[in-house]
């Protein structure tokens, strides 16, 4: 029984990680409409540069994270600017997102790729103790503090989107851009303001996927556990996301602890194809439809 | 024709046939697939396990390796259609990803992480070219037939197709299904021209590549596409004495065309006959204003 419990909490602690990917991803699909498929370069990109802050100054954890995070959103707002900025302008088809955002992954790709080579490294240790035994629980650190932190952040995302002036405003961009820019909001700082907020989760998710796991330029195809975490919670649905993808780190983590590993992917999409097949619109129920 | 020249020609026609799948499936319908790849991966797999394993002789190995292709297109396929054009990205991704993981565990069969070594060469350069051309003529003949003009209907309006009385879920899955017989007989010449296959080349990345491709031709061209296709292909070959950079350059240069010609380097352009006549007819336009301009002024 205790393992079982112990399994669970590291499933929430992985969900909690899918979560952050998925809510950076989701903010974007709200905002723009379309899937952002430089999400994973970026997560690659600026775990690297969390991974080259810890080797120059040797600082903990969250400031490190603090790093990253940063570096992550700037470079999603100039990915903005080289990339979206003109397709938003001229207000044409989705289908040129999608094709600049897969283009600009590519393009971070290769930049980190001419940057450290196909290496591999690895974050130094940042805990001493590698577990926290809390009564008769014994759970790894790093996964305490990925849970902590990306709870953390995701109340904080709530806060802002829900409370704020500048949340407000994305929201209403989300709604419908013309009539917010109409309504005297400045749209282009609004989605400025989105991929800022896209970037730095996705810093988040890479210094922790880097953490969990090595640091290789292969880093950002995780992101496809983030992408079907919000295809079950919903597309477009931010709660809805962090319930799929709590729930895609569960299920992950027990089928793997009854039936093995290395077949992962293959559950994971099977549990994608069932939910799609049994309840198309997501957990959240708020099937976007494509505007005619 | 030295050795090397004739490999990059085969290996770019090979990409040729799967990019003509990808044509329909994008350029015509206006659906995405990331997994795209994987069927290359079934074509390549099947076809290779059928010929080594079985002993099936080759043309039938080709006909059960797109068969059961389809057959997983299919399985893909059938939820994803009925919803948000979005989804089948997403879901192709999704089971990309899985099939590669499974390529990868399967050790018994695929040979693993390592390969699957030991196909016959059955193929050359004319096989390909000759497959290239015949797969070329029939995304032709399928975008000037009724299904054609549906799919491109329901790319432009999927509410307006439908209230055309367009079954929207099955032109989309027989676009789908159709494109990933395509890509499937491009795994199938893969595999029997290099004689080797891991799961390592079947990733998502290049299904996305070809998906660039397809824009960088041209949405809305079939020649397009082909000539992009050859381009993109050779380009990264062709700079390979700095090869660090090469994706560099080569992402710059799409997010250029996205950006500043979004209908890609041909547009509307076919390379037909009457689409050279039409492109003249507008060249000549274009000159005679120029010209009109000058007198003007004079």
């Amino acid at each position: 029984m205790q393992i079982i419990i112990q399994v669970l909490i590291n499933g929430i602690a992985v969900g909690a990680v899918y979560a952050l990917i998925a809510t950076g991803f989701s903010v974007i699909f709200n905002i723009l409409k379309f899937s952002n498929f430089s999400h994973g370069a970026l997560m690659t990109m600026s775990a690297f540069i969390g991974y080259f802050v810890v080797k120059a100054t040797g600082w903990p954890l969250v400031p490190v994270i603090l790093c990253s995070m940063l570096a992550g959103g700037t470079i999603a707002v100039m990915g903005e600017f080289v990339a979206f900025r003109r397709i938003t302008k001229r207000n044409t088809s989705p289908i040129y997102f999608f094709v600049a955002s897969i283009t600009l992954g590519t393009l971070f790709e290769g930049i980190v790729n001419t940057w450290v080579g196909a290496n591999f490294f690895a974050y130094p240790a940042f805990f001493k103790n590698s577990t926290v035994t809390i009564g008769s629980f014994v759970i790894s650190t790093s996964d305490l503090i990925m849970l902590l932190f990306a709870s953390a952040v995701l109340l904080l995302l709530t806060y802002v989107i829900q409370k704020t002036k500048m949340g407000r405003a994305l929201r209403s961009v989300s709604f419908d851009r013309d009539t917010a820019y109409l309504m005297g909001i400045n749209v282009t700082r609004t989605i400025q303001f989105a991929f800022f907020i896209s970037g730095s989760l996705a810093g988040i998710s890479g210094v922790f996927l880097g953490i969990n796991y090595t640091l290789t330029t292969s880093l950002g195809s995780l992101v496809v556990k983030g992408f079907i975490a919000s295809v079950i919670g919903g597309l477009g649905s931010m709660s809805g996301a962090v319930i799929g993808a709590v729930l895609l780190g569960l299920l992950e983590t027990l089928l793997t602890f009854f039936l093995g590993t290395g077949y992962k992917e293959v559950f994971t999409f099977l549990i994608m194809l069932i939910f799609l097949l049994v309840r198309p619109q997501g957990i959240a129920g708020s099937n976007v439809q494509e505007k005619a | 024709m030295s050795a090397l020249f004739v490999m990059i020609l085969t290996k770019s026609l090979i990409t040729v046939i799967a990019v003509t799948g990808v044509y329909v499936l994008t350029g015509l319908t206006g659906m995405f697939s990331l997994g795209q790849a994987a069927f290359m991966a079934i074509g390549a797999y099947v076809s290779g396990i059928c010929v080594v394993k079985f002993g099936i002789p080759f043309p039938f190995a080709i006909i059960i390796a797109i068969l059961a292709a389809v057959l997983v297109g299919m399985i893909v396929g059938l939820p994803t259609v009925r919803l948000r054009r979005d989804y089948i990205s997403l879901i192709t991704l999704g089971f990309g990803e899985a099939f590669t993981a499974l390529l990868n565990k399967l050790t018994k069969f695929t040979g693993g992480a390592a390969g699957f070594y030991g196909i016959p060469k059955k193929v050359d350069l004319l096989v390909v070219a000759v497959s290239a051309v015949i797969c070329i003529a029939l995304v032709a003949l399928f975008k000037n037939s009724k299904y054609g003009r549906q799919c491109i209907a329901v790319k432009s309006d999927e509410l307006a197709a439908k209230a055309m009385g367009i079954n929207v879920p099955r032109i989309k899955l027989t676009a789908f299904l159709f494109s990933v017989a395509l890509t499937a007989y491009s795994g199938c010449m893969y595999a029997f021209y290099v004689t080797y296959v891991d799961p390592s080349l079947f990733g998502w990345k290049r299904s996305a590549d070809w998906v660039i491709m397809v824009f960088f031709g041209g949405v809305n061209s079939l020649s397009g596409s082909v000539f992009s296709s050859f381009l993109l292909t050779g380009l990264p070959e062709a700079l390979r004495s700095f090869a660090q950079y090469r994706y560099i350059v080569y992402a710059i240069l799409v997010l250029i065309i996205i950006n500043f010609k979004p209908n890609g380097l041909f547009g509307e352009f076919e390379l037909t006959p009457k689409g050279i006549s039409k492109a003249v007819k507008k060249l000549k336009v274009k000159l005679g204003s120029k010209k009109g301009g000058t007198d003007n002024a004079a």
